[in-house]
């Protein structure tokens, strides 16, 4: 019969998985059909078929180009920046043993615009061995910041070996407001086409997607969040508390280490593509919890799914809301995060029996 | 054997843990008793290698507990503390499936039934953790801690526990105290802190005294079970007494004054 339990919940996990997928793979047909440029459904199917090889509806060839060049690559990119603060947040949540902590909250991801700023402001219309990696310039520093950043949060929010909501949160808000005022000082120092892309930016923004963008965030975002996918037995037992993972047989030290690189990474990566996209690592993880458990081997793909899910229907709502005009990712994340936090508040502090 | 050699531990200056040595054999269960702040816990996690002390040795068969990495220390090892919290809804079965992490275990399933029938908490599979009373989440977290050493190995291993009956009524505790004994056949030895003197006296095949980071006392129950020795230790006139039926000790708290005579032992 135990056997038969044990069984029957890898296979629960594998469904909820693949119907995960399959509403992300739905979502995925409607987001490139709908927007500003509407595509009816036959040249949208007429595209994927001529894609594989077989004659279907034809497609004009600027529908081809709205839905190869733009949409796609910006659902590509969405798909993969929301699934890996997705599992960032999941993680970050796992190891700060805190179900409150999310990447933009704890001031990671202020972190990473922090330095990307210095980076586009300062550094990037100089001349010499930067400008050479260009292509990398960005990500790089963006994760730099966003690692400063949640090592300083953690070391000061930690007293023997607990972390304290309440401190965590305050470490968060000083961190945030210190990266606050630093970029404020770097903008003095910039131009006003700088400026500008920058408001749009600190808001969260896909309109720049496009097929460049994506084999960085395929290497920097969804290889890092594979790794994470293995440590999900660790994480389980950091769940229980530092000591007890450590008399588990867990290396401690050297998880906590890869859990703070890697989710800088994925988090920094990922405002260099798409600007500060809040709340996204706080929601899924819950509704993850909510639904399906604590178990992180189903909660860290579960998030990185779920994540990837949430982002599509915000740049779906954020394209669809204003047309012709574009709404701010970041507006609209923050429009359901913020509202969620506040429900989130209030359950934690209601008495558990 | 789990060897423990002039350990000293200081925190702020004021030794906590002073030029103490004791041994635990596979197969024995030490009772370490001791009022509060005798330096118990510290003791603990010096042992279980969660705090590494800079004088002294602790030895696991022979090998220094800083030369065992975290993974081949918990295949030697288990340990339960005195509280651990989960932030987050796992179920009870869930819990005790952590301690799986460093086993090698060809039939998991059948390893987490049979500790969780043990530990009387297989009904509780289902329920969640944050959920449960404090006696059922302490009979959870024994159940987790003894699937890391449930299946017999070829060498011996040790279980530290912390005060594991805390939170257990009477029956509980006696029948977790059945358990740890049942371990001692399968080649484990097991260290246990208890405040309850009488559950020492019951189980235990050797006690250690402490107090103010020294150990007073080390030896059979017989040996340390002394009405001078625990009265010095825990600053309270405590009697042992005989049980007119088995002739076990009995430890004995009652204040004089409300008994004319006393009983002594013969």
């Amino acid at each position: 019969m135990w056997t038969i339990h044990l069984y029957s919940k890898t296979r629960t996990q594998n469904l909820i998985i693949t119907g995960l997928l399959a509403i992300l793979g739905v979502l995925a047909l409607v987001s490139l059909s709908l927007g500003a440029y509407q595509i009816p459904f036959a040249q949208l199917l007429g595209v994927i078929l001529n894609g594989l090889g077989i004659q279907g509806v034809a497609a004009e060839s600027q529908q081809v180009n709205v839905l190869l060049q733009i949409r796609l690559p910006r659902i590509v990119l969405a798909t993969l920046i929301g699934g890996g603060l997705g599992v960032a947040g999941a993680s970050l949540q796992g190891m700060f043993r805190n179900p409150l902590v999310e990447p933009g909250l704890i001031g990671v991801s202020s972190g990473s615009a922090l330095f990307a700023v210095i980076y586009l402001v300062l550094i990037a219309g100089s001349t010499g061995i930067w400008k050479t990696m260009s292509a990398f310039g960005l990500p790089l520093f963006a994760f730099v910041g966003g690692l400063i950043h949640v090592a300083a949060v953690y070391r000061l929010s930690r007293s023997q070996g607990k972390t304290e909501t309440s401190t965590l949160i305050l470490a968060g808000v000083a961190i945030n407001a210190l990266a606050g005022a630093l970029i404020g000082l770097t903008l003095f120092y910039a131009d006003d086409a700088a400026l500008r892309s920058f408001t749009f930016w600190s808001l969260g923004d896909l309109g720049g997607a496009s097929w460049t963008k994506v084999p960085t965030a395929f290497l920097l975002i969804l290889i890092p969040s594979l790794f994470l996918f293995r440590d999900c037995r660790a994480l389980n037992a950091l769940a229980l508390g530092e000591h007890e993972a450590f008399h588990m047989g867990v290396n401690v030290k050297q998880i906590k280490i890869k859990l703070l690189i890697t989710t800088a990474l994925i988090v920094g990566v990922g405002v260099s593509l798409a600007g500060m996209i809040g709340f996204i690592g706080l929601i899924v993880p819950h509704l993850i919890r909510i639904g399906f458990g604590a178990d992180h081997r189903l909660v860290l793909p579960g998030a990185f799914l779920l994540g990837a899910i949430l982002m599509n229907v915000a740049d779906l709502i954020a394209r669809l809301i204003v047309i012709p005009a574009e709404m701010p990712i970041g507006v609209v994340t923050a429009l359901i995060g913020a509202p969620f936090f506040i429900w989130l508040i209030f359950n934690l502090n209601k008495p558990k029996r | 054997m789990l060897q423990a050699s002039r350990i000293h531990f200081c925190i702020q200056k004021r030794p906590v843990v002073d030029q103490i040595s004791l041994t635990l054999q596979a197969g024995e269960i030490l009772a370490v008793l001791g009022p509060n702040g005798a330096g118990k816990s510290t003791l603990f996690k010096i042992l279980s290698g969660e705090i590494s002390c800079k004088h002294g040795a602790v030895d696991y068969n022979g090998l220094p507990v800083g030369n065992l990495n975290s993974k081949k220390l918990a295949e030697v090892r288990a340990v339960m503390p005195q509280h651990s919290a989960v932030n987050f809804p796992f179920s009870a079965q869930e819990v005790v499936e952590l301690g799986l992490f460093s086993t090698q275990s060809k039939n998991p399933a059948k390893l987490v039934e049979e500790v969780m029938e043990a530990t009387n908490t297989l009904h509780l599979k289902n329920s969640n953790f944050q959920h449960l009373s404090g006696g059922e989440k302490q009979r959870v977290q024994l159940a987790r801690v003894l699937v890391q050493i449930w299946e017999q190995k070829p060498f011996p291993r040790y279980l530290l526990l912390d005060e594991p009956t805390s939170s257990l009524d009477i029956a509980q505790q006696h029948g977790v105290l059945s358990i740890l004994r049942q371990l001692t056949h399968r080649n484990i030895g097991v260290l246990i802190i208890l405040h309850e003197l009488n559950l020492a006296a019951q189980y235990a095949d050797r006690i250690a005294l402490l107090k103010n980071g020294m150990i007073t006392s080390c030896g059979t129950v017989q040996e340390v079970l002394q009405e001078k020795t625990l009265h010095e230790v825990f600053d309270y006139p405590i009697q042992i007494l005989q049980h007119p039926h088995h002739g076990g000790l009995i430890v004995s708290t009652s204040q004089p004054s409300f008994q004319k005579q006393l009983i002594k032992q013969a």
